[in-house]
């Protein structure tokens, strides 16, 4: 019986071996990815929205909770009648065409997004050799994205009553490792050593993001055990 | 063979970014501040990035060129990148491989450090 998500799960636990078949076309490499992220995505923004709507509704009925002054440092009352005084949020049905098409892009945005900054992280950590260029890069990704869709897929989880808080922790370390695997797939498509391809992944997080990941992280501890 | 101008398109898409960014400065205030900074006490190498992104949303050049010159710097020279871009493209030329000297992997490194340390010597 095939297993769905298997090859993906063997090769997350075994990222240096996971990349030796020749790699696929460009276009081959997008579309798997593509195809087995987006619904998967598609997923997790639809309950994203769902609950973000949520509690934008109980914000505006019962006023900010107390955690939320305290870290904006705002006067509570005056919070409460900025949230009273919020317009209305539009329903679910009218935002979910636009996730559609939305998260696509969001997709094919965050892939090139990877393939800029890791390919100049690997340049400057003497990766690029063998003069194999960005299109090698775009696929490395291609197919190391497509494997950790199965991050995307973990991620659900935390939408279960319950568990969001409890997973909130091992949701973030899976994020990291996701985010350095795909370091094993620019390593074994450019032809050095997996470290270099790792230590890329790091460069691209420490050039751009040393403060938007801390505030990423910041914000998603905060929303996962919010009440 | 004709070539699709990528930086071209590439900065067109980040001009919208960045006109969108103009439009949410009103809100800037409601953001956190950079968690690296908080734990620390010292600016991240991205600190004033996003006040920078705000100001050329505005259109505020002086602004943008204090909280992170680097970023202004570059957006000056985008037309430039724009031009040599559309160029290659025309002439059906490929985009040219990254240089392989170490010289160079080694001052991207110091020009890194060194907007660093310029932004934590500014305390931005």
């Amino acid at each position: 019986m095939r297993v769905p998500f298997a090859a993906s799960h063997r090769a997350l636990v075994r990222p240096i071996g996971a990349f030796a078949e020749p790699p696929p076309s460009l276009g081959r490499a997008l579309a798997r990815m593509l195809a087995l992220w987006t619904p998967l995505a598609l997923a997790h923004a639809a309950l994203t929205v769902r609950e973000g709507l949520q509690a934008y509704g109980q914000l505006r009925r019962m006023g900010p909770p107390g955690w939320m002054s305290r870290l904006l440092g705002a006067d509570p009352e005056t919070l409460w009648e900025l949230f009273r005084d919020l317009p209305a949020a539009p329903a679910f049905g009218r935002i979910a065409p636009w996730l559609l098409v939305g998260v696509p892009i969001a997709l094919l945005g965050t892939w090139i997004h990877h393939a800029v900054w890791d390919h100049a992280g690997l340049w400057l950590l003497g990766g690029l050799k063998g003069r194999r260029g960005f299109k090698t890069t775009l696929v490395a990704e291609a197919e190391a994205l497509r494997i950790a869709a199965l991050g995307t897929l973990a991620g659900l989880l935390g939408f279960l009553p319950g568990l969001g808080a409890a997973l909130a922790f091992p949701l973030v370390l899976l994020e990291g490792y996701l985010w350095l695997f795909r370091g094993f797939a620019l390593a074994a498509r450019h032809g050095c050593a997996p470290w270099r391809g790792v230590a890329a992944t790091v460069v691209h997080a420490v050039l751009l993001g040393t403060c938007a990941l801390g505030l990423a992280g910041l914000m998603l501890v905060l929303l996962r055990v919010g009440p | 063979m004709r070539r699709v101008p990528w930086i071209v398109l590439g900065l067109l898409a980040v001009g919208l970014g960045l006109g969108l960014a103009g439009l949410l400065a009103p809100y800037a205030d409601l953001l956190p501040g950079c968690a690296f900074k908080r734990a620390t006490g010292i600016a991240c190498a991205t600190c004033g990035l996003t006040r920078s992104v705000l100001a050329l949303g505005q259109g505020h050049w002086g602004e943008a060129l204090h909280w992170y010159p680097a970023l202004a710097l570059l957006a000056a020279g985008a037309p430039l990148a724009a031009l040599w871009d559309l160029r290659r493209a025309w002439r059906g030329d490929p985009y040219p491989a990254l240089p392989a000297s170490r010289a160079l992997r080694f001052g991207a490194w110091l020009l890194l450090a060194g907007i660093w340390a310029l932004q934590v010597a500014r305390g931005i």
